[in-house]
């Protein structure tokens, strides 16, 4: 085997290779598929998060701040309904005005929490009433002071913001004009601006590096940034977009937020601006890509690993199949060699019987119309004649045998096809028991029969009749004086069983595996006529007929043969 | 009610009946004294009452567009001219009851000194931020002796705050004139005992408005003068 492995080892291994390189391949690819799918999904969750945290931290904020509002706004109108206040506007004494402005609002320029940094009146006409020198008012330049004025006295309160120097550092207040009403008609006749210090201003809100400023005129208070990074701000302040925008802000990337502080103020737009640094989420994110590499790296080495694993095995049994199939390509074309001789010697051996055959058919024709005259001489003495009888008889035995072969060797060549019809197996064993009742009976063997009329086998009538003529023959001549044959047939399914049995000595066990075979009579003493044929004969033929000839029984004093037909469904053609 | 105890002319604390009444009654006696009395008898047109007049009458003091008048609307009507100055300064009061001013419209000849008491158990605080009187009484209970007051020396308009209680509001109008009467809700007005002689007969109506009227009075006479 092993030379004729040689030349295959190097297609196996190429079938390996390419089966890892294909696992490999395979492996590598829903690796990376899925790292990439995982780093993204990853990646944008923790994005996710941080936006979520930054967004609830601007919900708190923003509810801080509106709560705030909400107790300025109310401390400011529970101002403006003092009645001193409500009293130098309506009854003509604006000279007194600070003067009670000081009264009244004493707790809130001095008190704790939310004290007002500065306040001043309008008057109806949106004009900053100027107070007298006064510190209690809280100081402003002149123009800051007259930025707080409003195109006229509004009907509701107005947020503004006020950028303003605060001992030299840049700072911003917010500002409140609430409108001081009527007491009794409830329309604006005045109002009082009042500046505190806005919310949260330039702190850092939590832990999380979120800033808050305000933008204000272009410019951001609160927050340290560049000038470009403001001019990119501005773009994001002038979209106004409700969500959170991402923003390269002096090279980091921010999370960027602007609300309008106070919408539809008289004051100029104010808005609010959070700016969230994702250094975080930068660092966390390469983290987690190196994470997500690291475990890529390691999964493909594993399936390298496994691929490798897996093409040894796979490539194993193939590898043994290549192997087999080449040790069967070897034996096949032994075997067919050897089968086509042994296919060219059938042939040459059943050519050379049925020339044979033919050959010797006329000379024994020949023969026997010479004895057969020889014999019709008035001449003879009894003895001659007797002689003669025996040889003529000799003649039709050679004919017998010479018949036999030619059928043989037809067989052989696969030449003999039958002609299938309906056969009545009844009625051709009745015939064929005629025919042997016929026959001179030395031995005195008595016929037993048991098989129902209308039998129907498929076969040919001429060969069906020759199987049952040879095991009926067998019966007779290898029986013994006053034997017994039975001849029983029966249905069985699809099938029709025929048993011939007889009495006599039985064919040895180690002959019975023989019987069949050409020329092999059994060790049954020269003294019974015969060449070893007819057993071979009527297997091959009952083979022919799909069915099958057996010895089923051989010992003591019976032997027994069965053959098996085919069972014709279609009735009896008339013969 | 108190009872109206010094000044002749003086209302009655907002009820107009009675007021009216106190009006004839002082017309009667000032007939008996001085039999060679004026009288003027009129109506003055009012603006529209604001609001349905209650069963018991109160006046409110309102503004609209910075004009103070009373709701609902009655006016006072005065003799413009020169009269001499009482020699004891009169007296009169403004209460503070139930959170408002009774009455919440008083007019007063010059020099009167008006006193506040609190008729009620909280406190109030009294201020006037007008020109022609500004005051503040500061916080004090009904049990406050003397009961705070103030003397009126200059004629104007006067507008009476609490510094409490928001909404409680009076007007003083100071007339350098003894002959005033503020009419009933009707506009109607009797004023009684003048001097003869020629006089402008004024209605004030509301802080921005006060109509006048030339009159010649002749002894023993009732004119009759209508303000449209």
């Amino acid at each position: 085997m092993t030379p004729l492995l040689e030349p295959q080892t190097p297609r196996v291994t190429g079938f390996r290779m390419k089966l890892v390189v294909a696992i490999m391949l395979v492996v590598s690819g829903v690796t990376l598929l899925a790292l990439y799918l995982a780093q993204r999904r990853l990646a944008s969750s923790v994005e996710d998060d941080l936006q979520r945290e930054f967004v609830a931290e601007l919900d708190a904020l923003e509810r801080a701040r509106e709560v705030r509002h909400a107790m300025l706004v109310e401390r400011c109108r529970s101002l403006v309904r003092r009645p001193r206040i409500r009293a130098a506007f309506e009854d003509d004494a604006l000279d007194l005005l600070y003067d009670a402005a000081q009264y009244e609002l004493q707790d809130v320029m001095t008190a704790p929490g939310l004290r007002a940094e500065f306040y001043r009146f309008l008057d109806p006409r949106g004009g900053v009433i100027a107070p007298p020198g006064t510190p209690s008012v809280g100081a402003l330049t002149a123009g800051e002071q007259a930025q707080l004025a409003l195109p006229a006295v509004p009907a509701t309160p107005q947020v503004g913001y006020l950028p303003r120097s605060r001992d030299g550092a840049d700072s911003i207040s917010e500002i409140i004009a609430m409108p001081i009403l009527s007491s009794e008609t409830g329309e604006p006749i005045a109002a009082v601006v009042l500046g505190f210090e806005p919310f949260e201003f330039g702190r850092r809100v939590r832990d999380s590096g979120m800033r808050a400023g305000i933008w204000l005129a272009g410019n951001v208070h609160g927050i340290e940034l560049s000038a470009a990074a403001q001019v990119r701000l501005a773009d994001v302040v002038g979209r106004a977009s409700s969500a959170p925008v991402r923003l390269e802000l002096d090279r980091t990337p921010h999370l960027v937020f602007a609300k309008r502080l106070n919408p539809e103020s008289q004051y100029a737009a104010a808005f609010e601006v959070c700016v969230f640094p994702l250094t975080d989420l930068l660092a966390r994110q390469g983290q987690l890509r190196w994470q997500v590499l690291g475990a890529g790296a390691a999964l493909l080495l594993a399936g390298l690993a496994a691929s490798h694993i897996v093409a040894g095995r796979l490539s194993g049994p193939v590898e043994q199949l290549a192997v087999d199939s080449e040790a069967n390509r070897a034996l096949r074309r032994r075997a067919e060699a050897a089968l086509e001789m042994t296919s060219a010697e059938l042939q040459r051996s059943a050519r050379f019987s049925a020339d044979a055959s033919h050959q010797l058919k006329t000379p024994v024709t020949v023969l026997r119309a010479g004895l057969e005259e020889l014999l019709s001489r008035d001449n003879l003495t009894p003895e001659e004649c007797h002689e003669i009888s025996a040889l003529i008889h000799q003649t039709y035995r050679l004919s017998s045998l010479i018949e036999d072969l030619l059928l043989l060797s037809r067989l052989d060549a696969g030449r003999l096809k039958l002609e299938f019809s309906v056969v009545d197996l009844s009625a051709l064993i009745e015939a064929s028991l005629d025919d042997l009742s016929a026959l001179p009976d030395e031995l005195e063997v008595t016929v037993e029969t048991d098989f129902p009329p209308g039998l129907r086998i498929v076969g040919e009538k001429r060969y069906t009749a020759m199987i049952l003529q040879n095991l009926l023959e067998n019966a007779r001549k290898y029986n013994h004086r006053g034997g017994r044959i039975r001849i029983a047939a029966r249905q069985d399914d699809e099938t029709v069983v025929l048993a011939i049995g007889n009495t006599g000595r039985a064919i040895s066990p180690a002959a019975q595996a023989h019987i069949f075979e050409r020329f092999h009579r059994a060790a049954m003493g020269e003294d019974v006529p015969g060449y070893g044929l007819g057993l071979n004969l009527a297997r091959e033929l009952a083979r022919l007929h799909q069915g099958d000839l057996q010895l089923v029984r051989s010992d003591g004093n019976w032997t027994e043969f069965e053959v098996r037909f085919r069972v014709a469904k279609t009735p009896v053609m008339p013969a | 009610m108190k009872p109206d105890r010094q000044l002749a002319g003086a209302n009655r604390h907002g009820s107009p009946a009675c007021a009216v009444l106190g009006l004839a009654l002082l017309a009667f006696l000032a007939l008996l004294s001085a039999a060679r009395a004026a009288t003027i008898e009129g109506r003055v047109t009012l603006p529209k009452s604001r609001a349905t007049p209650v069963v018991n009458q109160r006046y409110e003091i309102v503004t609209k567009a910075g004009v103070l008048s009373t709701n609902p609307p009655v006016a006072v009507v005065y003799l413009e001219g020169s009269f001499p100055k009482p020699a004891t300064p009169p007296v009169t009061q403004i209460l503070q009851k139930d959170l408002t001013f009774i009455p919440s419209l008083l007019p007063v000849q010059l020099g009167t000194k008006v006193e506040f008491p609190n008729l009620d158990d909280t406190y109030h605080n009294i201020f006037s931020f007008s020109p022609p009187k500004r005051f503040d009484l500061g916080r004090y209970r009904p049990d406050e002796r003397p009961v705070p007051s103030q003397t009126f020396d200059v004629p104007g308009l006067v507008t009476l705050r609490c510094d409490i209680h928001e909404h409680m509001r009076a007007l003083i109008l100071v007339l350098a004139t003894p002959h005033f009467v503020v009419t009933d809700a009707e506009g109607r007005f009797a004023l009684t005992g003048l001097p003869a002689g020629r006089y402008t007969l004024k209605a004030w109506i509301d802080s921005k408005t006060t109509r006048e009227h030339v009159v010649d009075l002749a002894a023993d006479t009732t004119l009759r003068v209508d303000f449209p």
